[in-house]
């Protein structure tokens, strides 16, 4: 195939999207449907370019700069992933969104950040890579600035948190560059020897980690939750984010630098990892929002992911990829239901809901799905990557492996307290939900969430499928792979090691147990993690994460202020004595000069003589 | 046409020019107009015939007045009557509702004749004489409505450029004492200059672009009428001093690695304190301006970053820098002209500029917002904004020799994108505060459009650009003739 193909996956969802832009007021209603063929093109786009290989090679912006792109097994499966999901989430917002005034905006940035996520994907230039990857935060700002009004402050925040991490990768990819003397991606072998290179990986990683939502980036997530459209979720952070993210991490694990379990970076990247897990499902836990609920756990499950890639072991770092697949799967299926929910009632307040179950009978089937798939239920794929990353963390320091199953338990506990409280149980009273008129959602709805849900089963039945043929491919060829072991090693399958199977199963009876006596005593669903949320201690704590004490963002926020007022304080101080120092002079040699001129012609004539003897002297001398 | 003759027009027509200006306002005002933006295109068009002839031209028809067009002269002024020729345009209606227009007019095309004749010296005293040219008009323009107020401010301004030329005079007469001549062209590439005088010659440069310690007469100029500002501040008088570094410090001299080192912590400094202020500040036009101070240390950072050496790796990354530095120059240009033009129509249609009393304005101003909005986002480095290419360029030159001031300038990106989202956000969304303004009137908007799109369009068509700054560059550092 000619590599000018590639530059089609760029090329087409971005000119759809400007196409989409420009249908406004009523030409919107076509703008659904075009979303839809685009999306479509897109993906058969992606089919055709799964498991094929091309470089492209443009002149761009001089200096060094090139437009190269590169089309292998790995760039290949992401692209077609985040396909797959494009398509999935236009084909629901066309009845979510439908009627909505800004729905062409929407469909415009959505198919303008698919096709930055190609070009990012492809991109085999470090300059390529970010000029697309930075690309996206036009659109990110764009998706959740058309959200309810208010929006914008959630979505500066995000432009904010997002784009600090950006620059930082920007100086890891100059210094990066210059150790390897080139900014070919594919050429990039570095060690994490030296401190320069290992500034570069750190650099580069808050990029990735940023990209996929973990902490400490991560507190415009559960805002966006709330204010952005909900497909917006779905697609961004739940599912292109992260893939995108999670691959960049792979990469500068894997392929950019030399990534050992000696390395210091590596006992970094596995503190993020399990801190984010256990901080980000506690907030979980306690949400009283299916909206908020899940973005927590959006943030949560990265924290597997940089864990798993963090452990430096093979079977850490294929979990983490699998896991990467596994978490766009449900996490969009999970916010998808959430959307369905909202449609059918109006709002996703879970003190609202309630026995949505027998109304919305699908939806529930597959809710329960996606959910055993995000607790690690076994046979689901979640339980699959889940075992991955636990085998691989256990190898490094059982700390790790520790809090990542103390993480499972609350994520179990927190999806059985959201189900029963939205879908078990009966409906809440005082409630203004009309629960007679609430209907399942329409077939356009439905489908991708179905799909999804199936998706979960056929990657955890048949593990081996993607695992074989998306992520060992992509896993092929760096140096993990070439050292002795890495290669005979088989990651699909049932877990080898019978104990931690063992293990995950008790950790799910714990989580079920919990829920069952928490809900028992408070007597209702949405109450069965009561006691853990007002324990003492952790009541307080909770309090203060409430009133956004620990967001980072707006520590940030607070310190840059003080820095600001302090360079201010200096900025008027230099004013000050510069301007003092010039209109002083100025002054100054006016009054003496003044003062010289007396009117007195005595004086002129002194004057005069002093100044040729000194004109005199000064030619005598030379 | 002779490439003499399109070199002596680009100074002489607006020079000479901008006299006949007040004339033509007597017989009719639309007249006066379009002969002042035909004055200001007139430099442009010969720039780009000069650049498409590609040869370097040097005329010298009387001792000190020597011209001479090499391909950073011609970049230079092409992008300034570039600028220029827009903010004209956007002035047929800005000032027309203002007296003085003539004493306007004419300044304007001065200063900017002025410019075109600094830009393609070839001689310092020649060089001299335009740089005060340009202080003079822009004490008047800055003083332009006469109060009290304004007048101290342009007084300021004067005071502290002048106060910089004059060292910098001083630093020219010890250059010629020690190379015998003031002729760029006869002073052999690579001299090194001792410490007191490259201080000196600095001292002029640092107070004409801005730089700490001499930075705060620009927000004060904010006084200046709309245009007056875009002028000063983005794209013409602030670069002097940026041009004047690279062709004396670049292209004639060259910086021991000290004084590399200074030049880089007093652009480190001026970066931060200026970007803190920004953040502080509320008056609309003087956070742009702050902004101004900040983003020209990037410039200086790309010009200072990489020790000079033909050869090598290090010549790879000087190429960088340099390319990077005079892409900025472009880029930072066609955004701030931007900006402060939309701060105009903000200015004059809502009588205010304190953020605090502002809100709102995307409902009645969509076109002024996001115009504001791509200018910001291209002062911010976003791609695919070109600002992106120029800021990753200076950075990444940074990062090769000297990776600590790469990072001190990357908390300034960081602090870029804070300052400039906070104007955005407290202008333009959330409640309006004071009375909702119309938009501006279709020239205006047009113009800040044009400037918005230009940005754009610099970066997704970054090839045409580039090449040209590659050329130059190629041409500054002696590797190509």
């Amino acid at each position: 195939m000619s590599p000018n193909l590639l530059l089609l996956a760029i090329l087409v969802p971005a000119a759809a999207g400007v196409l989409a832009l420009l249908m406004r007021g009523r030409a919107g209603a076509v703008s659904g449907p075009w979303a839809l063929l685009a999306t479509a093109a897109n993906l058969g786009l992606g089919i055709f370019l799964f498991d094929k290989q091309a470089d492209l090679n443009l002149p761009w912006a001089g200096f060094g700069l090139q437009f190269v792109l590169r089309l292998y097994q790995f760039s290949g499966f992401i692209v077609l992933a985040t396909a797959c999901f494009g398509l999935l989430v236009a084909l629901y917002s066309i009845r979510f969104m439908a009627g909505r005034a800004n729905r062409n905006q929407f469909y415009g940035w959505m198919l303008l950040s698919l096709a930055m996520v190609n070009g990012a994907v492809l991109a085999n230039h470090l300059v390529v890579l970010l000029f697309f990857w930075e690309g996206l935060l036009g659109t990110l700002f764009a998706m959740i600035a058309i959200g309810r009004p208010g929006a914008w402050r959630t979505a500066t925040k995000a432009f904010i948190i997002i784009g600090i991490s950006d620059v930082c990768m920007m100086l890891g990819m100059a210094l990066a560059g210059w150790q390897a003397h080139t900014l070919i991606i594919s050429d990039i072998h570095l060690p994490l020897t030296t401190s320069v290179c290992t500034a570069a990986f750190v650099l580069l990683m808050i990029g990735a980690i940023s990209k996929g939502g973990s902490m400490p980036f991560h507190s415009w997530i559960p805002d966006a939750a709330v204010d952005a459209p909900l497909p917006f979720m779905a697609f961004l952070p739940a599912s292109l984010e992260k893939l995108l993210g999670i691959y960049w991490l792979a990469r500068i694990s894997l392929d950019l630098f030399e990534l050992t379990p000696d390395a210091w970076v590596s006992p970094l990247m596995m503190i993020v990892g399990a801190a984010t897990i256990l901080l980000a499902v506690s907030m979980a836990l306690v949400q009283k929002d299916y909206k908020r609920l899940l973005a927590y756990h959006a943030i949560s499950q990265v924290g597997y992911m940089v864990l798993g890639i963090g452990t430096a072991v093979p079977l850490g770092i294929v979990g983490g990829l699998f896991h990467m697949l596994n978490n766009a799967i449900y996490k969009s299926g999970l916010f998808l239901t959430g959307g369905a929910v909202e449609h059918a009632t109006g709002t996703t307040d879970l003190k609202q809901l309630g026995g949505l179950g027998r109304r919305m009978p699908v939806t529930f089937a597959c809710f329960f799905i996606l959910a055993a798939s995000i607790s690690g239920v076994p046979w689901t794929n979640g339980f699959f990557s889940k075992e991955l990353i636990y085998d691989g963390a256990l190898a490094r320091h059982w700390i790790f492996y520790a809090a990542a199953l103390l993480g499972s338990v609350l994520t179990a506990a927190s999806f059985l307290k959201l189900g029963h409280a939205a879908y078990l149980g009966k409906p809440a009273e005082n409630s203004d939900v009309k629960f007679d008129q609430v209907r399942e959602a329409p077939p356009s709805m439905l489908l991708p969430i179905v799909i999804l849900a199936a998706a979960c089963l056929v990657f955890g039945l048949g593990n081996a499928l993607p695992i074989d043929h998306l992520i060992a491919p992509a896993f092929a060829g760096t140096h993990f792979a070439a050292a002795e072991h890495g290669a005979a090693e088989h990651f699909a399958g049932w877990p080898e090691s019978s104990m931690l199977v063992l293990m995950t199963c008790l950790a799910l009876a714990a989580a079920i147990i919990n829920h069952l006596l928490g809900a028992k005593r408070a007597g209702s669903g949405l109450g069965a993690v009561d006691h853990i949320h007002h324990a003492p201690g952790l009541a307080q704590i909770y309090d203060a994460a409430g009133k956004r004490y620990f967001d980072p963002y707006d520590i940030g926020m607070a310190l840059a202020k003080v820095a600001s007022r302090i360079l201010w304080l200096i900025d008027r101080l230099i004013d000050g004595v510069v301007a003092g120092l010039t209109s002083g002079t100025a002054r100054g040699a006016g009054y003496a000069v003044s003062a010289a001129h007396t009117g007195s012609y005595a004086l002129y004539v002194v004057w005069s003589i002093l100044g040729a003897a000194a004109v005199a002297a000064y030619m005598l001398m030379h | 046409m002779t490439d003499a003759l399109l070199l002596y027009l680009a100074v002489l027509v607006p020079t000479l020019g901008s006299a006949l200006l007040p004339l033509a306002g007597r017989i009719r005002p639309g007249l006066r107009n379009l002969l002042a933006l035909a004055m200001v295109l007139t430099p442009l068009v010969c720039s780009a015939l000069l650049l498409a002839g590609g040869q370097t031209v040097t005329v010298e028809p009387w001792s000190i007045f020597k011209l001479q067009a090499d391909k950073l002269a011609v970049f230079m002024a092409m992008i300034s009557s570039l600028i220029s020729a827009v903010i004209v345009l956007y002035s047929f209606h800005y000032i027309s509702h203002y007296e003085n227009q003539n004493e306007y007019y004419f300044m304007v095309v001065l200063f900017l004749g002025a410019m075109m004749g600094l830009v393609y010296s070839a001689h310092l005293l020649l060089l001299y004489v335009f740089w005060e040219i340009t202080a003079i008009t822009s004490w008047r323009l800055i003083g332009f409505f006469r109060s009290p107020k304004d007048v101290l401010r342009a007084d300021k301004s004067f005071l502290v450029t002048v106060a910089g030329a004059l060292a910098m005079l001083l630093g020219f007469i010890a250059i010629y004492t020690q190379t015998g001549t003031l002729d760029l062209t006869r002073i052999p590439q690579g001299t090194v200059l001792p410490n007191l005088v490259a201080l000196l010659v600095l001292a002029g440069i640092l107070s004409k672009s801005a730089t700490l310690p001499f930075h705060t007469w620009l927000p004060d100029a904010g006084v200046a009428p709309s245009p007056v500002t875009a002028l000063l501040h983005a794209a013409v008088l602030v670069k002097i001093g940026v041009y004047v570094f690279a062709r004396l410090f670049i292209v004639t001299f060259a910086l021991t690695a000290q004084q590399q080192d200074w030049v880089l912590l007093i652009a480190a400094a001026s970066a931060l304190v200026s970007a803190g202020a920004a953040m502080i500040d509320t008056d609309l036009k003087r956070i742009i301006a702050y902004s101004t101070v900040s983003q020209i240390a990037f410039i200086f950072l790309g010009f200072a970053a990489c020790p000079l050496v033909k050869g090598g790796a290090g010549q790879e990354a000087a190429i960088m820098g340099v390319g990077g530095a005079l892409l900025y120059i472009l880029m930072h240009g066609l955004a701030k002209g931007g900006l402060f033009l939309c701060a105009g129509i903000v200015e004059q249609n809502t009588h205010c500029k304190d953020i605090t009393r502002l809100g709102g304005l995307i409902k009645t101003m969509p076109v002024t917002a996001v115009a504001f909005l791509l200018c910001a986002l291209s002062v911010m480095g976003v791609p695919p904004l070109g600002g992106f290419f120029s800021k990753y360029m200076v950075i990444s030159a940074a990062a090769a020799e000297r990776p600590w001031i790469a990072a001190v300038f990357v908390v300034g990106a960081f602090m870029t994108i804070l300052y400039l989202f906070r104007v955005f956000t407290m202008v333009f969304l959330g409640q309006p505060r004071g009375e909702l303004a119309r938009e501006g009137s279709y020239l205006m908007v047009g113009c800040v459009a044009l400037l918005a799109v230009m940005s754009l369009a610099a970066g997704l068509l970054i090839n045409p650009p580039a090449e040209i700054v590659h050329a130059t560059v190629l041409q500054m550092l002696g590797i190509v003739q």
